[in-house]
């Protein structure tokens, strides 16, 4: 397999309506941003692959194709991604093996979402619509018509965790959800930047046992881009690319009763093996500068600490109480805030995390910059009862002190 | 402006069946306000469709439910496992499965209580949906229990199956409460 860079991002802001924009017009400007931010021109690109989850939030179906034609592609080979809360992330890694595999140089990969056009007359707010829209993904004949939200999708798997180890406690969750928040105070795309307590956290509404409030990502409207390209052209525009240097998918069983081990997020435990053997990462805690992880709801974050081997099983909540998953700690977690704090533009969200990593390991970061930050994991989760996970490893390549596991020195091969 | 302001919501109305009231409350700035030209425009819009939809080879277990108060499972004919929800082929061996009628009874595996739901549950919230394991089933359903306290909810909570009395032969023709609530 061929090396593959990112060479451009482009991200819009993450709020909670764009109603001055369409899906179309959103996906354009992250284009635009992407294209700028690579020095390239539309015509340079060889091929997109477009990340949109919910039909019935973009108020239409095969959105991709007006997308292609709005944003100036034409007759470009193309395909449209969909994979739940995993569709940004699974949108990279296509792009990434279209890149890899020789097919393009040059691959753009697009996330939009709508997601707050839908809208409940009878509240006069669109979430109940927002969340029934999302209800359609869930079994249709065994496990919409119980009221499985996304939310108690997450909670069951979480609650036989908690059952099994006594954690994560409500406490350690309240964390999370403060480090997230404050961590996009210092992202200026950010929907949700706030300087909350643990309190805060804690006495905020339930929402889903044992989920309150602010233990909830906001759904958001947004799009991000990022450009991906060979090492040879990227090398050629770019002075100190970010390189995509491991790459994992599974899709774990979607009826999660059939499931052998309720309390680990599994398909994160094998998308992260295969990601962490491609990048040649043996122990992830010491290897990695960073993670941006799919932050859904707090629970989830710890729970996927430990699918990712960040620490044993039930040793998540330890890692946000003794600091080492915050900005300064050992191992910062979402310095861009995560879903919790920057937001959950679905299709939008794992292009957006990407593009992130890639910031951070370009040291273009701004004030959420990591310091010396030089490989990072991205974790985009989706299905039912977290049923997929795409993780990425992305990375710098150290070319002063010539020691580092640089990308190019690696044998990515299978 | 909008020409004609009372028809154009009776049509809203008809359209997304929605009363004529709510959708005056949303649209209050368009219908009475004074817009500039190029601000941006909402419009009340609705996606539905109508089916007739097929439960192919697990129809059976849908029938038990409605006409019998019944719950089955189906089991492989190679292996042995015992689906439920049922299934007509198993995933494992690639064979066919055999109906075979379950207990009554069941137990938590997992669950979570949900007290912020959508439009579809008004009313029901808060409701505990859990995996239970059924009696005699090798894998779990999610299902509905029902609780006099939401809170009292547990892993490893005994239950037992009721079932609604105008059954429609469809999932929420039956659910669990705990053994002791049941009647």
């Amino acid at each position: 397999m061929k090396k593959v860079g990112i060479i451009g991002v482009g991200t819009t802001q993450f709020k909670a309506r764009w109603i001055e924009k369409t899906y179309y017009e959103l996906a354009f400007d992250a284009a635009k941003l992407a294209l700028e931010d690579a020095g390239i021109d539309k015509k340079e690109v060889g091929a997109v692959v477009y990340g949109i989850y919910n039909e019935f939030f973009e108020r239409q179906f095969m959105p991709d194709v007006y997308i292609h034609n709005y944003i100036g592609m034409g007759l470009k080979p193309s395909v449209r991604v969909a994979t739940g809360g995993a569709t940004g992330g699974a949108a990279v890694f296509v792009g990434w093996s279209w890149v890899a595999s020789g097919l393009y140089d040059i691959v753009m990969v697009l996330g939009v979402e709508k997601a707050t056009d839908n809208y409940n007359y009878f509240v006069g707010h669109p979430t109940p619509e927002t969340l029934k829209a999302i209800l359609f993904s869930g079994d249709m004949t065994f496990e919409t018509p119980m009221g499985l939200t996304a939310a108690a999708s997450y909670a069951l798997p979480l609650i036989a965790h908690i059952n099994k180890y006594g954690t994560p406690t409500e406490r350690q969750m309240a964390m999370v959800s403060v480090k997230n928040h404050k961590n996009a105070m210092n992202n200026p795309i950010a929907q949700s930047p706030k300087l909350l307590t643990v309190e805060d956290v804690l006495n905020s509404k339930m929402i889903t046992y044992p989920f309150k409030f602010y233990d909830n990502c906001l759904y958001s409207e947004g799009a991000s881009a990022i450009i991906l390209a060979s090492e040879k052209v990227a090398n050629a525009l770019s002075d100190n690319p970010a390189w995509i240097t491991g790459v994992g998918l599974s899709l774990d069983k979607a009826f999660a009763g059939e499931r052998e081990d309720m309390t680990i997020f599994t398909s994160s435990l094998y998308a992260g093996r295969d990601a962490y053997k491609m990048a040649g990462i043996k122990n992830p805690r010491k290897e990695l500068d960073f993670a941006e992880l799919h932050d859904a709801f707090t629970g989830a974050e710890i729970l996927s600490y430990e699918a990712f081997n960040f620490c044993e099983p039930g040793d998540g909540g330890r890692l946000i109480e003794e600091g080492i998953v915050e900005m300064d700690g050992e191992l910062p977690v979402s310095p861009s805030g995560g879903l919790i704090g920057c937001g959950h533009a679905v299709g939008a969200t794992g292009v957006m995390q990407t593009g992130e990593a890639a910031l951070q390991v370009q040291h273009r970061a701004g004030k959420r910059q990591v310091k010396n930050a030089r490989v990072g994991l991205v974790q985009s989760i989706g299905g039912p009862a977290t049923a997929w996970t795409v993780a990425l490893i992305v990375e710098r390549e150290d070319k002063i002190r010539g020691k580092g596991r640089g990308a190019g020195k690696k044998k990515t091969k299978k | 402006m909008i020409p004609n302001k009372e028809k154009w919501l009776e049509e809203a109305s008809k359209k997304i069946k929605v009363p004529k009231e709510f959708i005056e409350k949303a649209f209050k700035d368009e219908l009475y306000g004074n817009p500039p030209i190029d601000a941006p425009l909402e419009i009340p819009d609705i996606m539905d469709i109508t089916y007739k939809y097929t439960y192919g080879g697990i129809s059976r277990f849908f029938r038990e439910i409605r006409d019998n108060k019944q719950l089955y499972g189906t089991r492989c004919t190679r292996c042995g496992k015992v689906w439920l929800p049922p299934r007509s082929n198993c995933n494992e061996c690639y064979a066919p499965t055999e109906w075979v009628k379950l207990g009554d009874g069941a137990e938590i595996v997992t669950y979570t209580i949900v007290y912020y739901a959508t439009s579809a549950f008004y009313g029901k919230t808060p409701y505990v949906c859990a995996f239970v394991k059924v009696d005699g089933a090798d894998t779990l359903i999610m299902q509905n229990v029902f609780l006099k306290d939401v809170k009292n909810a547990k892993v490893g909570m005994r239950l037992k199956v009721q079932f609604k009395e105008d059954r429609n032969g469809d999932m929420g023709d039956f659910w669990f409460v705990p053994v002791e609530e049941a009647v």
